[in-house]
C-alpha cells in the first residue's frame, strides 16, 4: 500500500524500523539536532549566567508553565 | 546490539532496542540513575515510544513516582541538584514538596537549559491506572541504559483511549506497527475497563 496520509507514513516507518535498526540513525539525527538547537536558544535569550534560572522561570511564569 | 537485523529483541523479558543512545536518552539516563536511588519510578506517555523509534521531537519526558515522604524527598532534591539539575518551580526543597504533597508535578531540567525536562509525577493507589501501570512494569534497554516503562498494551490503549490527541493517537499507531509481533491481545482487552475507569474518573 503506498502511504497516503501522516498516519500511513507513522506505520511504514514503524513497520521499517523492526527489520532495519540501521534507520534509527536517521531518528537519533533528528532528536539531537532538536536538543541543540533548543539549547541555543535558550542560551541567546537567557545567556549563561548565574541568573539564567530566574530569567527562565519568568519565561515560564509568562506562559503559565509553572 | 547484537547484529539480529532487527528492530528490537527480547532477552530475559526485557526488550533490547537495537539503536545508539540520542542526547535525550542520555538526559534521561542520568536524571534516572539519581531517581532510582531515592524512588521507584516509571516512565510514561512520550519518551516511550521516542525511545522505540517514533521520530519526532518532545520537550519533557513523563515519570510517575509514589508520593514521596518529606526526608525521601529532600534526599532526592538534594541529590538532583548536587548533580546538575534545577526545577522550574522553586530552589528550595521545602516548597517543591508542597507540590508533591499536593499530588501536583514539578520539572527538573539540566542547569543552565530549559529543553528537555522531566515531569516528575507524584500519584498514589486512589489514581487507579496509574497504580496499575507503575506495578506491571516493563523492562526496557537501550545500550547500557535499563529503565522501566508500562506494558506495551496497556501504553497504547491509554493513548488510545483516554490521552486521544494526535500525537498520542500516532505514537499508539507506531507502538501497534513495531512491536506488533509482541501485543497480547488479550491483555489489550482486558485493559479497556481500566481506560473506562480512568475516563470516568477524570
Amino acid at each position: 500500500m503506498k502511504p497516503k496520509t501522516r498516519m500511513d507514513y507513522v506505520e511504514l516507518y514503524a513497520k521499517k524500523l523492526r527489520n532495519e535498526p540501521l534507520l534509527f540513525e536517521q531518528q537519533r539525527m533528528l532528536i539531537d539536532s532538536q536538543i541543540i538547537a533548543s539549547r541555543e536558544l535558550f542560551r541567546n535569550m537567557f545567556g549563561e549566567g548565574k541568573d539564567f534560572e530566574k530569567k527562565a522561570r519568568s519565561y515560564l511564569k509568562a506562559r503559565g508553565i509553572i | 546490539m547484537n547484529g539480529s537485523g532487527r528492530g528490537y529483541v527480547i532477552e530475559n523479558g526485557t526488550i533490547v532496542i537495537q539503536r545508539k543512545l540520542t542526547q535525550l536518552d542520555e538526559f534521561v539516563q542520568k536524571f534516572v540513575r539519581i531517581l532510582e536511588k531515592h524512588s521507584d519510578y516509571l516512565i510514561v506517555s512520550g519518551y516511550v515510544s521516542i525511545s522505540t523509534g517514533r521520530t519526532r521531537g518532545t520537550e519533557d519526558v513523563d515519570i510517575i513516582f509514589p508520593v514521596a515522604a518529606r526526608e525521601n524527598f529532600r534526599n532526592l532534591f538534594e541529590a538532583l541538584t548536587e548533580n546538575g539539575f534545577w526545577c522550574y518551580q522553586r530552589d528550595n526543597w521545602q516548597t517543591v514538596y508542597d507540590y508533591i504533597k499536593n499530588m501536583a508535578a514539578v520539572r527538573f531540567a539540566t542547569k543552565k537549559e530549559m529543553f528537555p525536562n522531566i515531569e516528575l509525577i507524584p500519584f498514589d493507589e486512589a489514581k487507579k491506572a496509574k497504580h496499575f501501570e507503575f506495578t506491571h512494569p516493563q523492562k526496557i534497554r537501550i545500550c547500557d541504559f535499563e529503565f522501566k516503562i508500562p506494558e506495551i498494551a496497556f501504553e497504547i490503549l491509554y493513548k488510545e483511549m483516554v490521552l486521544k490527541g494526535k500525537k498520542d493517537i500516532e505514537d499508539a499507531k507506531h507502538l501497534r506497527a513495531f512491536f506488533t509481533d509482541i501485543i497480547n491481545q488479550k491483555k489489550l482487552k482486558s485493559y479497556k475497563p481500566l481506560m473506562e475507569h480512568e475516563l470516568h474518573e477524570a
